[in-house]
């Protein structure tokens, strides 16, 4: 009997040392952390729970997640770049613009986006201009004529200084030589709850975030900032029909600190690209009116250097008068 | 339709799983609401990844319930150990912990069940009915009806500083000018981070109140004698209270679950900011303002009957629009879409089965809260026959765990000690910290909605005068500034003498 006990337990170890060598040859082995730079719950989070089941499946690896909220994600990215482990168990959510308008707009903020390895942009929520339904402005046109007739009188609320939808208001008003007067509200859900309220005249707000008002009549979208109408809003003009070359949005990825084996880069880029195909993924996006842009690793980084340039050339531009000359 | 969907959500509630969600949702935000430094926001806030193994009606049915154990539970500790379980418990301190002082915690403590139990059915009801109707006040605050929310809100600072007005509205001051550390959200600058990070999002509010309350109490229970300290382990009085003494608090019951389910509508402003507006409204109309801060029953019953009648005030424009009343329902909508619900107009209507599963939900978390909370509140009793000693070590460590959870953040831990020294030199010169809480609450709200009106109005200040609401309310903040100085008191006194002539 003993003796029978110890060949099984000599096998056993013998079985667990071999599944740790076989673990060791690849990546992953254990759980992959994820820094979260915003609150449970938030826009982020959303896309966590969204991609992670399926991301699971597609690595063989659960995912953790860790919330770091402050300073409109910086602090998590702070980490991620300057202290995380390059070893490809630590990646985080990145958002653009924030990703870049925080150390752009504030000398504080050390991390650029070249301590980072780009791993994939999963869905990008493109620009809307809403108002709210008894709205004067029945059309983009309406609305247009209006601004032109009263230059820096029409109120437009925007998310937030630094946030997507303040720089597609500024890129719009160079696109158009039009001038509103720009409202910051503390996130989106300000802004368009102000736009629906009649408080101001107009929201430029993200598709994704105010699609259940758009559909439930409350609010009307004026203008899309896409390359092509949107299947969702098939009424709803592009800028670029209407001359304004505009396209615009937020953004939401995944990265991973610089230095990451190359590897380890290949084998997450495999799994976001597993992921992309997955149908139940695409139905669970459209499900919740999450617009999939997929773009992989080099892809990924060329955006986000592009975005860069455009945001430093903006934001230089209007910096004295949101910050005073220095 | 209604009233299918209000039976359908009905017998969904009553499914075994959905009950054993609640009732433990309930008993956990009993739980973490009794803990100085852990809220209910924190709470649903760590647990919302927990529930998405759960159909999304139990979960999210779970986490509401959550919200509203929470509530009561906040006053657990505010009333047996002076520091608030949770932020919106902050005001319950004035009255409730010297209340228990005079050995009469058991009675301060079923003041507050009651006052939560009867605030969290009359929000319920609201939701479960008029929450079409009420939502749509939620879109008619913008920043100009929020800019006047926030001067009548400042005004408590008058009542709460009554006796020494100096002090408190040095108080009020200071908590108004660290309410403006932080980028400016207007702007875009940071101001007085001091080139630090940490402090671009402002200071956490919850982790300023842990340090003002609760590490000056667990100085103060070290730094006296043991057997010096009043203790308020002789619990000799009933938690359940008679009749008689519940009647004359109905008044201050409904007027302050009233100010709750509105506070909750409004977005931005949640428990932490309507306890204060109760309390003042029931110091304001009590005969007898001197009692007030010296353990008054009333100055229990208004805030804990208006911090649980927020959560169902805060569900009304998060159910019937998609828009959060507060930041713990703010997490729950997270938290439906997350379940592929998309939050919005069509939750009460696509989405009928869920919806009204919850309402249900809140609806009958206050009945386990009432149970559950008579059970968990003899237990906590116990805590006052901990020695101090113990006890003060124990506020230390959860604060500290508390203050980090909030935002997984060592550096809010030193800012929490930072503001516990200064609480307790704060309390050693006799300077009010409730004012200062005030201030620190609304300041933000103040600030940011007072620049995005001028931007609206191209700089014009009649914006606030032109809109009926804010006009409205900032006439109110008016006459009660008025109330609180002396020249109200000698008209008063003035007017009652020529009565009492004229009888």
């Amino acid at each position: 009997m003993r003796k029978s006990r110890w060949i099984v337990g000599i096998l056993v170890l013998l079985v667990c040392v071999m599944a740790g060598q076989a673990a060791f040859a690849e990546y992953p082995t254990k759980q992959i952390t994820v820094l979260q730079g915003f609150k449970a719950g938030g826009g982020s989070d959303t896309l966590a729970q969204l991609t992670q089941p399926f991301l699971e499946k597609a690595i063989g690896q659960s995912f953790i997640n860790q919330y770091i909220p402050g300073a409109t994600g910086a602090i998590a990215w702070t980490q991620l770049a300057k202290t995380a482990k390059k070893d490809g168990y630590t990646l985080s959510i990145t958002n653009t613009p924030m990703l870049q308008t925080n150390y752009i707009m504030n000398p504080e903020i050390t991390y650029n986006i070249s301590e980072l390895e780009p791993i994939a942009n999963v869905v990008t929520d493109p620009g809307i201009i809403v108002v709210a339904k008894d709205s004067p402005y029945k059309t983009v046109e309406d609305f247009l004529k209006a601004a032109k007739e009263n230059p820096g009188k029409l109120t437009v609320g925007n998310s937030g200084v630094g946030g997507d939808d303040f720089f597609t208001t500024l890129i719009f008003e160079k696109a158009s030589g039009l001038k509103f007067q720009m409202i910051p509200f503390e996130g989106d859900g300000p802004s368009w709850q102000a736009a629906m309220g009649g408080k101001i005249d107009a929201s430029f707000n993200n598709l994704g975030i105010t699609y259940p008002q758009i559909k439930a009549g409350n609010l009307r979208a004026l203008a899309v900032f896409t390359e092509n109408r949107y299947e969702l809003i098939p009424d709803v003009p592009t800028a670029k029909e209407l001359g304004y070359n505009v396209v615009s949005g937020s953004s939401r990825g995944y990265s991973a600190p610089k230095g990451i084996p190359a590897e380890t880069r290949d084998t997450l880029i495999a799994a976001f690209k597993k992921m992309a195909e997955m149908p139940e993924f695409v139905k669970a996006c459209n499900d919740r009116a999450s617009i999939i842009d997929m773009k992989f690793g080099d892809d990924y980084a060329k955006m986000l250097k592009e975005q860069e340039a455009a945001f430093k050339i903006i934001w230089d531009e209007v910096k004295e008068q949101y910050q005073g000359k220095k | 339709m209604i009233l299918d969907n209000i039976l359908l959500g009905l017998t969904s509630v009553l499914s075994g799983y959905n009950l054993l969600a609640v009732a433990a949702g309930t008993g956990l935000g009993l739980f973490v609401g009794a803990m100085p430094g852990l809220s209910a926001t924190m709470a649903i806030a760590i647990l919302l990844p927990v529930t998405f193994v759960f159909k999304p009606e139990t979960g999210i049915s779970m986490l509401a319930s959550i919200y509203m154990g929470a509530m009561y539970g906040g006053s657990i500790a505010a009333i047996l150990i002076r520091t608030p379980g949770t932020p919106a418990a902050a005001a319950t301190i004035l009255d409730g912990y010297p209340m228990a002082q005079r050995g009469e915690a058991g009675r301060a403590l079923g003041i507050s069940l009651t006052a939560s139990f009867v605030g969290g059915i009359i929000s319920s009801l609201f939701l479960l009915t008029v929450a079409p109707v009420l939502g749509g006040i939620a879109v008619m605050f913008g920043p100009v009806e929020l800019f006047a929310v926030a001067v009548l809100g400042m005004t408590i600072i008058g009542s709460l500083s009554q006796g020494s007005a100096i002090k408190g509205l040095l108080a009020g001051s200071l908590g108004l000018l660290f309410s403006t550390v932080g980028m400016d959200s207007v702007t875009g600058i940071p101001r007085f981070t001091l080139g630090n990070i940490n402090l671009f999002s402002g200071i956490p509010f919850t982790v300023a109140l842990i340090g003002l309350f609760s590490i000056p109490q667990a100085i103060r229970l070290i730094e006296k004698e043991e057997s010096l300290v009043e203790r308020v382990n002789l619990i000799t009085d009933r938690i359940l209270l008679p009749w008689r003494e519940i009647r004359p608090l109905i008044p201050t019951f409904i007027r302050s679950s009233l100010i709750g389910v509105f506070t909750g509508i409004i977005p931005g402003t949640g428990g932490d900011t309507a306890c204060w507006f109760a309390y003042n409204e029931a110091k304001r109309a009590s005969d007898d303002k001197e009692s007030f801060g010296k353990g008054s029953p009333y100055g229990i019953a208004a805030p804990e009957a208006a911090n649980n009648a927020v959560v169902g005030g805060a569900l009304i424009p998060t159910i019937s629009l998609g828009i959060p009343g507060s930041s713990s329902t703010a997490i729950l909508l997270g938290g439906l879409m997350i379940h592929g619900i998309m939050p919005g107009p069509t939750l009460m209507t696509e989405y009928a089965g869920v919806t009204y599963t919850l309402l249900w939900a809140i609806f009958l978390s206050n009945f386990f809260m009432f149970a559950e909370g008579i059970l968990f509140t003899k237990a906590c009793i116990f805590v006052t026959r901990i020695s101090n000693k113990v006890l003060s070590v124990a506020i230390v460590v959860l604060c500290v765990i508390g203050s980090f959870a909030i935002n997984n953040n060592f550096f809010e831990v030193g800012l929490m000690f930072g503001f516990g020294i200064l609480g307790y030199f704060m309390d050693k010169l006799k300077i009010p910290v409730a004012p200062l809480v005030v201030g620190l609450i609304l300041g933000r709200m103040l600030d940011v909605s007072l620049h995005q009106s001028l931007l609206m109005s191209q700089g014009s200040w009649m914006i606030f005068l032109e809109n009926p609401i804010s006009a409205v309310l900032l006439f109110i903040a008016l006459f009660s500034l008025i109330q609180s100085t002396p020249i109200y008191g000698r008209w008063r006194a003035s007017r009652r003498k020529k009565s009492g002539e004229a009888r």
